[in-house]
């Protein structure tokens, strides 16, 4: 090919390259960017080939960039002549023959088609390709794309980037053209500044003025830079970019190499880019071949080159300064600005470094001018930013939206929310290691320059990386400062010493070795100190993920330091096992299953009991939070500890072993304390911190305004998921410890807590949650109308309720369900009525499940509106209206919007289960702190209140929760309790010691996951007998042999 | 050509000083001490301490004043709460850092980062010592590098390829592993380039570089020497 | 007027700080008025006891006796103070911490010596890891750093802790 040198020679390529774009025979192009590569493009690309060649079809076959869409790799879209674009998903070799099939027959069959492009605006040219395939969504209705505005990323997926004509077929050079026979180089420079382009490396400094400095600067050498050293981990647009259109870059410098005087650019890519680096070198021939590069360009008379420099991979490297430093075959450190580079750059001469995506900026706006351009985007960030959007979101890849866009759009409409059921997302982290993390709250926040600063973090390159309950913020913040630390250039002080500090005290956190509280204050100071004293931009920056990591989730470093817990289980020394770490009474799972396992039912038993004072009932009603955690699920389904734990404590409960076992846990009391604690309230906390306190030696009195002790477990669930038995026998076990009870006694009422405080050393009020919370609903002042905790109370008690045929039950929580199932029960139907989807219920899976069984009828999406009444005063009926899902809130669930559509459900009876509270005006009275939803204020950690030796724990600090969270609080409770008391811990003594095998199994078993059986469900749905029956002996065990022992932890390369 | 006359602020006080001067050199002329380390007059500064770090009116970011250059009406500010809080944490950073046994020190008593310390009125350090295992080489028939002791201020780096023109020193590594080097890592005994003429070890604030056989607190150091030998460098056409 | 309680404690370190005080010379009749020393090298007493006024402690952390013993110090103490390099910073003691415990002893005790090259067990509490200062265990009042810290600092800040007055920062006292 010889230059072109006139626009007729121009126009002829233009010709040939949209002959390829837009051929007459079909025409493949395959994703083969490194994403594509990565997920099998390559293998897809030659069965392409060696299939067309077989079938001897006119086929052309080519490789192109990536679509962005990395998710969905590999990648490919067809054409055949006619008709649109269509871009096919996740393609396979085993695909290639039924597409070739297709492309022969000439229709592409529309199920494996993702989406389709009829016709593409390129920026710079415009290509229609044909209409048809109406049921296939168009590019911009999927949701991946919909909202994205592709001004940077015009050319990448469509044009392969390895041919020159290709760029030039889509307008491609024209700019150039344009600015070179206008020759008014001051007028491009006046058009970048009126377009408020800014540096899209991550400063956001103006572009326009950037090039002001260097075209004025005077000098026999100038040199323009093209920064390309990306490094961010999570940031991979820059590759994507250069990969999948190379000529847009070299356009972009070639006219800022005109307009500022320049007389060489040069690429500076980091060498880990092979393909990038092969694809612009390429394009650096193909453009020196055709004239647009060399002595005189377009036959214009203007000279200019561009050559590739490959970099080492020092992270530092991308600073100007360094960057510099590393192209003068230095070292790549920093030095002190000023000299700006645009003063004293490269040699000694003045130079401008601009990033690869402020490059690929330049072409659009000589094209289309500067106004529009700044008409997207926001009034100070104008044009659009490709960010990188991975991490914990269903929909990943690269995505290219106008500045000021919300970040709720990218992670909940691009995204499509959370990529793991059941996982809210609690945050995004931003700008990688010079960013910060943003909390769920703040998602609200438009993507730009200032708006991001202003809350601590960066816009940087443009990563993006979303994170949800299974991320621990400490070790984000930390991984970050590993990373910064490791790539210090070690030349100033606060970056080099200080990064190293802090990442020490951040190690200590997560490892669980450092427990000072003031280490948090330490870290604060550190992080300002670095942020303000470091040399450049890289120390500068380098603690925003720590400072706002400490700023927005310090509840997650006092915990680390304080509780020694980290709730995400990323933390492993914190922690024993996933499914250890997420139960609240933190029990020793790994133990009890491998002593059942190895037969040992007494130890079994006391494993479990010293863990766990309810240890039936919990085995009957706990949310099995370690479920949800447990590794076997990566095999087949998690073991089902629960069940287990339960027939470990059912076979000694209920059998003559009962007696010796109880005087085995009674025998571990430590001798008298002389010390007399009262507990107000003899519900799952109460009953817990009585345990503990009883066996740390102290005289423990557990005072109880009901006639009984179990508090919700007694009274609130029915007796068919819990048999009152089964608590009465924990009672019992308890009781024999020393544990003395006050029945029909109200704290408060009857007894003034300041009498207790007379009478005892330590008074523990963990009181339920038993006031009704009343929906403000028109017609709840009807007969007939109950709030389901008093409902299931009577219903507790064998009182009699008036019900009529039909109860609606509004709510999705265990009471309602419980409600729900209880009216069955007494004959009714029972209809419950939700505001969200059913796997928003807060309600136990298997609870929903064997409601449904039963015949329990659901309604979702549904929201009361009013209860009619009839004449007698009693419901008629209930009035809803419709909900659809709006956006999501911070529990990760879809918040319900009211729509216009009402429905209605005849019933005469209706159960409120919407959720309960509490009445502590008493406690106000005594001096006890509240918040202001009635709560009582503690410190989290020793649940002290305000009032000296008075302490609160379970619902009445959280609002209600579930049992294993409230006796969480019983547990600890009994544990400060304790040490306050006697002035030491003694914590440790009271439990006993297992010796028992700590071997991995060599693989895990084959057996299923067993289940407990379960009565039939017409049966069952009449009478009050325990719907599950408990698991056989032998399923127990061989459960119990499905655990694959994540308890132990063997050193990496060890086997 | 004369330089031409600015005026800026130090402190609050109206000060005159010359255009390419930095504000270290203008404050000095001014005869208002800034505290320095990597700083020595005579040699290029190279802004890595972090010590000179002032306030600058109409900025939020602080400036070292080793390598500002001052412009007309700027004002400084060079004493202040947190620069003086933003110093001392710079020197016990650089305590920590390192293995700085003073008590045993050649340049007990004659060391800028000791004097320093004390000057801040540092009488501990907020954070943990990590007591690193660093090399000594003593390789040299005359001149000993002691790794405990420096503070990697790149004094002698500059004087070495300043003032002598051997380049005989140079920084290796990165980030907490920055050693200072000699030639391409090799012992500074084994140096093809060095010419014993001493001038890094009069640099070195510390004793990080000493003369072989001084014992505790009898190594003194001439940076004086060297600031007037730079001066009559640079008088030379 | 009730005497202030001062005890004074030597953990891993010369006595070189305890020298330094005894260095107060005459003064020392002036303070006699004013303290008693209830705990110490310097005088009888067997146990550390309860409410201590003023303690200086020398030496830095190097065992877990010494662990044990600068917690119940801390218990016991209102004002603690580190004196001496290495209280502060570890200081000499310290300069072992490159070396492993085991090999050092063996280096000390069999290398090193001529005779009975035997590394001592019995009465003798086993060396951490690492000698660190004080302030890595409890919370130190005030620093004292100095090898030795000077008599006249030692008794000003003494001076001044008798006066009620916080003590003044002392320009005459340095590291080493």
């Amino acid at each position: 090919m010889s230059p072109i040198l006139d626009i007729a020679a121009f126009n002829s390529v233009r010709e040939a390259g949209l002959a390829k774009l837009v051929p007459t025979a079909p025409r493949v192009a395959i994703g083969m960017g490194t994403c594509g590569r990565g997920n099998g493009a390559d293998g897809v690309f030659n069965a392409f080939a060696s299939g067309i060649e077989r079938s001897g079809m006119d086929v052309r076959l080519v490789g192109v960039g990536c679509l962005g869409a990395c998710y969905q790799e590999p990648l490919i879209n067809v054409r055949l002549p006619g008709g649109p674009l269509l871009v096919l998903n996740q393609v396979k070799i085993n695909d290639v023959p039924r597409i070739l099939h297709d492309l022969h027959r000439g229709t592409i069959s529309p199920e494996s088609i993702y989406c389709k492009v009829e016709a593409w605006d390129h920026i710079t040219g415009h290509i229609s390709y044909g209409r048809g395939y109406p049921d296939v969504p168009n590019w911009d209705e999927v949701a991946f794309f919909k909202g994205q505005k592709k001004i940077v990323l015009r050319n990448c997926g469509f044009i392969n980037p390895e041919d020159i004509e290709e760029y030039i077929g889509v307008g491609g050079y024209q700019a150039l053209y344009k600015v070179l026979i206008e020759g008014r180089p001051d007028m491009v420079i006046e058009q970048i500044k009126a377009a408020k382009l800014r540096g899209r490396g991550g400063a956001g400094f103006l572009t326009g003025n950037k090039w002001d400095f260097l075209a004025k600067a005077k000098s026999e050498q100038k040199y323009i830079i093209c920064n390309a050293d990306e490094g961010d981990p999570g940031a991979y647009m820059n590759r994507n970019e250069i990969e999948g259109d190379p000529h847009a870059l070299l356009e972009g410098m070639i006219i800022g190499g005109y307009v500022m005087g320049a007389t060489e650019g040069i690429i500076y890519v980091r060498a880990e880019y092979p393909l990038a680096v092969h694809h612009i070198q390429r394009a650096i021939d193909q453009a020196s071949e055709y004239g647009l590069l060399g002595d005189n360009i377009l036959g214009r008379g203007f000279k200019f080159n561009i050559r590739v420099v490959e970099g080492a991979g020092a992270f530092v490297c991308g600073e100007e300064t360094a960057l510099i430093a590393s192209l003068e075959n230095r070292a790549g450190r920093p030095r002190p600005r000023p000299p700006y580079p645009a003063q004293k750059g490269l040699w000694g001469q003045p130079t401008s470094i601009n990033n690869v995506e402020t490059w690929y900026n330049i072409v659009p706006i000589v094209t289309k001018g500067a106004t529009w351009f700044s008409d997207t985007g926001s009034a100070k960030s104008s044009g659009t930013k490709v960010f990188s959007l991975v991490g914990k979101v269903h929909s990943t890849g690269l995505v290219e939206m106008p500045l000021g866009t919300p970040l709720k759009t990218f992670i909940y409409d691009i995204g499509e929310g959370g990529s793991t059921p059941g996982r809210a997302i609690k945050a995004v982290q931003t700008g990688g290691p010079s960013g910060g993390c943003i909390p769920q709250e703040m998602f609200d926040t438009p993507v730009d320059y200032e708006s991001l600063q202003q809350i601590g973090s960066i816009m940087g390159s443009g990563g993006m990386v979303v994170m949800d309950d299974d991320n621990c913020m400490v070790d984000v913040a930390r991984f970050f400062i590993e990373f910064t630390h490791s790539e210090s250039c070690g030349k100033c002080v606060p970056c080099r010493v200080g990064l190293n500090k802090l990442l020490r005290i951040l190690n200590g956190i997560t490892r669980g070795t450092v427990g000072m509280r003031d280490r948090l204050e330490a870290m604060e100071e550190l992080g300002r100190m670095i942020r303000d004293c470091s040399l450049c931009g890289l120390g500068q920056s380098a603690p925003n993920p720590v400072l706002t990591a400490m700023r927005h989730f310090r509840d997650e470093f006092e915990e680390h330091l304080r509780a020694h817990r980290c709730r995400a289980g990323v933390c492993q020394d914190l922690a024993l096992s996933p499914c250890e770490n997420s139960c609240p009474l933190r029990m020793n799972i790994p133990r009890f299953l491998q002593l059942y396992k190895e037969r040992r039912h007494d130890d079994a038993f006391l494993s479990v009991i010293f863990d766990n004072p309810l240890p039936a009932s919990t085995g009957r009603v706990c949310q099995h939070p370690c479920e949800n955690r447990c590794r076997r699920t990566s095999i087949d389904a998690p073991v089902n500890m629960r069940e287990v734990h339960r027939r470990i404590a059912d076979e000694i409960l209920f059998t003559d072993r009962f007696d010796d076992l109880a005087a085995r846990v009674a025998a571990r009391k430590l001798d008298a304390s002389g010390r007399k604690v009262a507990i107000a309230g003899a519900g799952p906390t109460g009953l817990t911190a009585a345990f503990y306190l009883a066996l740390l030696g102290h005289d423990v009195t557990v005072f109880d305004e009901k006639s009984e002790a179990g508090g919700m477990l007694r009274f609130a669930i029915p007796e068919y998921r819990l048999p009152r038995a089964v608590v009465r026998r924990e009672v019992e076990l308890i009781e024999r410890l020393g544990v003395k009870f006050v029945f029909d006694t109200r704290i408060g009422f009857d007894i003034p807590l300041n009498d207790l405080a007379d009478r005892f050393d330590s008074v523990f009020i963990s009181i339920g949650t038993w006031k009704e919370s009343w929906l403000y609903l028109p017609g709840t002042e009807l007969k007939g109308v109950y709030p389901a905790l008093p409902f299931l109370e009577s219903s507790a008690k064998k009182e009699a309720v008036r019900l009529g045929r039909r109860v609606a039950i509004i709510g999705g929580g265990n009471a309602a369900i419980d409600a729900a199932r209880t009216a069955m029960r007494a004959g009714a139907e029972a209809i419950v009525v939700y505001r969200r989807d059913r796997k928003d219920m807060p309600a136990i899976e298997e609870e929903t499940v064997a409601a449904e069984e039963e015949g329990v009828r659901f309604m979702f999406w549904s929201a009361p509106h009013r209860i009619i009444g009839d004449a007698e005063g009693g419901v008629k009926a209930l009035e809803m209206v419709k909900t659809r899902p709006g956006e999501y809130d911070k529990s990760g669930r879809r918040r319900p919007i009211m729509t216009d559509e009402i429905q209605r459900i005849e019933c005469d009876t209706v159960v409120l289960g919407v959720g309960e509270t509490f009445d502590t005006d008493f406690c106000r009275a005594s001096g006890l702190a509240l918040q202001e939803g009635g709560t009582i204020v503690v410190d989290r950690f020793s649940l002290e209140t305000s009032r000296a030796s008075f302490y609160a724990g379970g619902d009445v600090i959280t609002g209600a929760s579930n049992v294993s969270n409230a006796m969480d609080f019983g547990k600890r409770a009994a544990k400060n309790i304790d040490e306050r008391l006697m002035g030491e811990s003694r914590w440790e003594a009271i439990f006993p010691t297992f010796v028992y095998a700590h071997k991995v199994p060599d693989e895990p078993n084959h057996a299923a996951r067993h289940v407990s059986p379960a009565l039939a469900p017409k049966t069952r749905a009449k009478t009050q007998d325990e719907v599950v029956v408990g698991m056989e002996p032998e399923a127990a065990w061989e459960e119990a042999g499905r655990c694959m022992r994540c308890d132990i932890k063997v050193p990496a390369g060890v086997s | 050509m004369p330089q031409k006359k600015i005026s800026i602020r130090i402190d609050g006080e109206l000060v005159t000083a010359l255009e390419g001067q930095t504000i270290l050199q203008a404050a000095q002329e001014a005869g208002k001490a800034i505290p320095t380390l990597c700083y020595l007059e005579g040699l290029s500064p190279a802004g890595a301490c972090r010590i000179c770090m002032v306030e600058v009116a109409g900025t939020e970011r602080l400036l070292p004043a080793c390598t500002t250059p001052v412009q007309e009406g700027l004002a400084v500010t060079t004493v202040s709460a947190r620069l003086t809080q933003y110093r001392r944490m710079t020197v016990e950073l650089l305590l920590i850092e390192r293995n700085h046994v003073c008590s045993v020190c050649v340049s007990n008593g004659h060391c800028e980062l000791q004097a320093m310390a004390t000057s801040l009125g540092i009488t501990n350090t907020r954070y943990w010592y990590d007591f690193p295992t660093l090399p000594v080489d003593m390789t040299h028939e005359r001149f000993v590098l002691d790794h405990n002791r420096c503070i990697l201020c790149t004094r002698c780096v500059r004087a070495c390829a300043e003032l002598e023109g051997a380049n005989v020193w140079d920084v290796g590594g990165r980030g907490i592993h920055t050693r200072v080097t000699s030639d391409l890592a090799q012992p500074w005994g084994e140096s093809p380039t060095c010419t014993s003429c001493g001038k890094c070890v009069q640099a070195c604030p510390t004793g990080a570089l000493a003369e072989k056989g001084a014992a505790v607190e009898e190594m003194t150091k001439r940076t004086d020497r060297l600031t007037r030998l730079a001066g009559s460098k640079r008088a030379q056409p | 007027m009730k005497k202030v309680k001062v005890a004074t404690v030597w953990l891993d370190g010369c006595s070189g700080c305890h020298m330094s005080l005894l260095d107060i010379d005459a003064a020392v009749i002036a303070l006699a008025g004013k303290i008693d020393i209830v705990y110490g090298p310097l005088v009888d007493a067997q146990e550390f006891p309860e409410g201590v006024d003023v303690t200086l402690v020398e030496g830095a952390v190097s065992s877990l006796e010494d662990a044990h013993r600068i917690d119940l110090i801390r218990q016991r103490t209102n004002i603690l103070i580190a004196l001496g390099d290495c209280a502060v910073t570890g200081n000499v003691p310290a300069m072992r911490n490159k070396v492993p415990v085991a090999k050092l002893l063996q280096r000390v005790y069999v290398e090193g010596a001529d005779t009975g090259k035997v590394i001592p067990t019995d009465g003798v509490p086993a060396l951490n890891r690492h000698a660190r200062p004080l302030q890595e265990f409890v919370k130190v009042d005030i620093h004292v750093p100095g090898c030795p810290p000077p008599a006249k600092a030692i008794l000003g800040l003494l001076g001044d802790l008798l006066e009620g007055r916080k003590p003044a920062a002392n320009p005459k006292v340095k590291f080493g």
